[in-house]
């Protein structure tokens, strides 16, 4: 029983960059109907800007965080820009085989960029260390990611719902012909929208590269997140953020109870079985809308 | 007005009305071709048999990620993983069950097609980018089976398998032999998957893939149609690998990672969807595109300096994701339509259309 | 089967004049054409209280409809009254909460689309649903599909009978064609085709499918007078020469009143009226509802 109890609260912390990260493929999502399988490479990209700030160029952390920053919003509009506004109205494939050769490329990039495999910020930037609460051993790292997350999901939250850009993102979300009519400008909405997942993509990389060591295997994270996503149902915040949180239980209790059991990498494994099971269970996920056909 | 066929060109009954090939000389200029590919071996060293075995090879499962995808519209990442499971079935089979080559050739085909129709299943059940992670999720949970599965695959360590030995009197070992064995492979696939394409079950792909709610209510079973599609893509894929890993002599694992599936999936949109020349078009560029990195690499290190061995893992992603995206913002329609655009303008020369 | 293989020059000779001469030797192998008596026709389609919602919307609230042999009949009503729906609902598109399909006595309500397509229920659609990728010939073959002899493995190798059955069906399309005159046509990719066109070509590919029974989903919908008499003439055409009944749903007035044997009234999912076209012109409610007076 502790070791679940251990698990699951170790899971929510741990989730918490999760939902950040299904965040960020649901902002993509809803405005523009593209799935950004690319977000698993700005990871990596994310985490080698942060890397480079604090440790080539020996930066302060409050200046490293606001390159990174910088760095995924012009990733953002780079991408957006040049190659998925070329896209616009063809068949549902093209911006799928786009999006996946763009994690590759962006990928490569991260290679180009860290020059092989690198290991570790060399000490963290966050507070290091944990706190004992009864039997729960809770790293100080995960609490400071989760509370960071959480600050950022919900300043992101206030943004679509208080804002005028905001609302304009909702509308563009549930059609984009009637939002064009209605005078908002659709194209700079698809920036916004590509510039505040890129960018949250970014710290999430920046965070994660902290936990687990700045490298390549950053994008699996992204991978296991995508199962998240469409457990929650594409088109939610709600669902991606408890999606979120609920794979990082999974991930945990993956860890503790089911590796022992199974030979191998599990941990990649196992969410993707999670994702074959929702899809042939709920396929819209928790939230997300269904789609009705005509003829 | 039909471009496709040059003035006088008649038909007086309907077997003329179909046919492929259609006057004299264009049957003469395939039987050329198929000879001259036959011939080839004899002009071309070691490097360029190399070369073009591994062509056929990728040619096969080509084709059958174009029977899946560019047939009947079912988006599939996870085609690397099939093809690695042909590999792994003819391995098995020679190690553990002591079967030849001949006789774990069918194998290498049917097991990927049970395998590719039991992750159909999902198919029946939703469209377009659900599809996509589904098939996705099934590329994973396959390389995890293949790397985990040790008494049986012997992990990530690869196996060791046997080309085919000598039949006829022919010796297989050597590689031009070789090839001209994965060449009539690859010829007898394509003629099947010509004749896929224009026959019922054929028709039935394309008819789900343009209008699957109408084709439902036409009399086409799509749940049959898109299962078949699936299997049949995957014995395509099935054979595919089995020929490669027999070139090779080894098979491992980390030949078919998440990688591979996305460039078949983004050479085939280089070559062309929805046509068999598209497949055979896409399958070329990949191969040129490797060969090519391989002889760029060299370079790039003495370029970028430091550790050798990343820059050409980063050229080969850079360098084709590029490449694929290029080709999908300025020619969609890849390789066979521009194909097919210089042969028209050609034929209306000099009228514009 | 020999005919199809006879020269074109003698085709245009020897073509009855309507020009469905091959699906109607193909339908007469399966069953036998019986001129319907006019006086007691036998029901052949049975749409028994059926009802429908989604969710709180109710399309349909316990419609009966039958269609008996060799009649046209009618289905009007204003927008939104249900009839589409109604048309999906008899071929098998949507499954309805309550009620059953019936034909030729046999309970077909529970049996998926293909299957009710095999046993020779075809339809159109009112948003022309046509293979888009396909030409015209190939959108026609392609409606041939559940009656195509060979299967994959044969075509896969193509043995010498697979390419016969090939070319007899394309015989068979390219008789469709030519009734629905669609020559000067025949080889564009559907998708580049005018809508009336399109809507001649969803009528040919239904007819491939061996129809037992023709659903028309607003035939005439978008067409100018010359177009809609075209597309009247080929329907009466089909209903007299392969004696088969088709429903009709329409708007047009002038048309249904012509051609129609009986007209069914439905107004937001009821049925409020039935009958020969003399009395539903003079029946209030409908008056009321749809025609208007005057």
């Amino acid at each position: 029983m502790e070791e679940t109890i251990k698990s699951i609260v170790l899971g929510l912390c741990s989730g918490g960059i999760y939902a950040l990260l299904a965040v960020s493929y649901v902002v993509i999502y809803k405005s523009t109907r593209v799935f950004p399988f690319s977000q698993a490479a700005v990871l990596i990209i994310g985490a080698y800007i942060m890397w480079y700030c604090l440790i080539a160029w020996s930066l302060p952390i409050w200046l490293g965080f606001i390159i990174t920053c910088a760095g995924g919003a012009i990733l953002g509009m780079f991408i957006e820009r040049a190659f998925m506004r070329p896209l616009v109205g063809q068949p549902i494939l093209a911006p799928i085989v786009v999006t996946l050769c763009l994690m590759l490329f962006l990928r490569g990039i991260g290679i180009l960029m860290g020059k092989g495999d690198i290991q570790g910020f060399g000490e963290s930037f966050l507070p290091v260390g944990a706190w004992e609460v009864g039997f729960l051993h809770l790293p100080k790292i995960q609490v400071y990611a989760f509370i960071l997350c959480g600050v950022l999901i919900a300043a992101l939250m206030l943004f679509y719902e208080k804002t005028r850009t905001g609302l304009g993102m909702r509308v563009v979300h549930e059609d984009h012909v009637v939002a064009q009519n209605l005078g908002i400008n659709v194209k700079r909405i698809f920036q916004y929208s590509w510039i505040i997942s890129c960018v949250i993509a970014a710290i999430a990389g920046m965070l994660l590269g902290n936990i687990q060591g700045v490298g390549l295997a950053l994008d699996a994270n992204g991978l296991i997140t995508i199962a998240a996503v469409l457990f929650g149902g594409l088109e939610s915040f709600a669902g991606a953020i408890i999606a979120g949180l609920a794979i990082g239980i999974l991930q945990m209790l993956t860890i503790a109870y089911i590796a022992p059991l199974l030979p191998g990498e599990t941990t990649m494994m196992v969410p993707f079985v999670f994702l074959l099971l929702i899809l042939f269970i709920k396929p819209y996920g928790l939230f997300g809308l269904v789609r009705i056909e005509r003829l | 007005m039909n471009i496709n066929r040059p003035c006088g060109t008649f038909d007086r009954n309907y077997f003329q009305a179909k046919e492929l090939y259609r006057t004299p000389l264009r049957k003469v200029l395939l039987a050329l071709l198929i000879v001259g590919m036959y011939i080839l071996p004899l002009l071309i060293g070691d490097y360029g048999i190399s070369i073009l075995t591994v062509i056929c090879a990728f040619t096969i499962g080509m084709l059958g990620l174009q029977i899946i995808t560019g047939y009947c519209g079912q988006i599939s990442i996870g085609h690397a993983a099939f093809m690695g499971v042909g590999m792994y079935t003819v391995a098995i089979l020679q190690r553990h069950f002591g079967f030849n080559f001949w006789l774990a050739l069918p194998f290498a085909g049917l097991v990927p097609m049970f395998i590719g129709m039991m992750f159909g299943l999902p198919a029946l059940r939703m469209k377009g980018l659900y599809l996509a992670f589904a098939t996705l999720a099934a590329h994973f949970v396959i390389v995890y089976v293949i790397s985990n599965w040790r008494s049986v695959t012997n992990g990530t360590d690869g196996m060791w398998m046997k080309r085919p030995g000598t039949l006829f009197g022919i010796d297989f070992m050597k590689d031009r032999n070789y090839y001209l064995l994965v060449l009539t492979i690859t010829i007898f696939m394509t003629y099947l998957a010509t004749n896929l394409s224009r026959t019922k079950l054929g028709r039935s792909f394309v008819a789900v893939r343009d209008n699957d709610i109408a084709a439902e209510v036409m009399g086409i079973n799509i749940a049959y149609t898109k299962i078949m599609a699936f299997g049949v893509g995957c014995f395509f894929a099935g054979i595919s690998g089995a020929l490669g890993g027999a070139y090779y002599e080894y098979v491992n694992v980390e030949w078919f990672g998440l990688d591979d599936s996305i460039w078949y999936l983004g050479f085939l949109v280089v070559g062309g969807f929805g046509s068999i020349f598209g497949a055979i078009a896409g399958a070329t560029v990949w191969k040129v595109m490797d060969e090519f990195s391989t002889l760029v690499t060299p370079l790039a290190e003495t370029f970028l300096g430091g550790a050798a061995f990343y820059a050409s893992a980063a050229f080969s992603l850079v360098f084709y994701s590029l490449i694929i995206i290029v080709f999908l913002v300025y020619e969609p329609r890849g390789i066979a339509h521009r194909w097919e655009m210089i042969k028209r303008s050609y034929r209306l020369h000099p009228f514009p259309y | 089967m020999a005919e199809f293989t006879r020269d074109i020059t003698k085709k245009r000779e020897q073509r009855y004049s309507y020009g469905l001469m091959l699906l109607r030797e193909c339908i007469e192998k399966k069953r036998p054409l019986t001129n319907p008596n006019v006086k007691e026709r036998k029901v052949l389609l049975r749409a028994e209280n059926i009802s429908i919602a989604f969710g709180k919307l109710q399309a349909l609230n316990n419609v009966m409809v039958e269609v008996k042999e060799g009649e046209i009949l009618a289905i009007i009503g204003p927008n939104g009254a249900g009839k589409t729906c109604l048309l999906n609902v008899m071929s098998g598109f949507y499954r309805a909460q309550k009620g059953d399909v019936y034909m030729e006595e046999k309970k077909i309500t529970h049996l998926s689309s293909h299957k009710i397509a095999e046993l020779g229920l075809c339809r159109t659609f009112q948003n022309i649903a046509l293979y888009t990728g396909l030409s015209v010939t190939d959108n026609i073959i392609a409606g041939r599909h559940p009656h195509i002899g060979y299967n994959f493995v044969t075509g896969m190798i193509y043995f010498p009978w697979a390419n016969k059955e090939e070319a007899y069906q394309r015989a068979i399309a390219e008789d469709i064609i030519d009734f629905l005159e669609l020559e000067h046509v025949r080889g564009a990719v559907v998708g580049m085709l005018a809508y009336g066109l399109r809507k001649r070509v969803e009528l040919g590919r239904a007819l491939a499918v061996e129809p037992r029974i023709l659903l028309l989903d607003e035939p005439m919908a978008g067409m100018n007078l010359d177009e809609k008499e075209d597309m009247a003439r080929f329907i009466i055409d089909i209903n007299e020469f392969l004696k088969i009944p088709i429903v009709l749903i329409e708007h047009d007035m002038g048309v249904v009143m012509d051609i129609a044997d009986r007209i069914v009234v439905l107004d937001f999912g009821n049925k409020i009226a039935e009958g020969v076209p003399e009395e539903i012109k003079q029946n209030q409610k409908v008056i009321a509802a749809y025609l208007g007076a005057g």
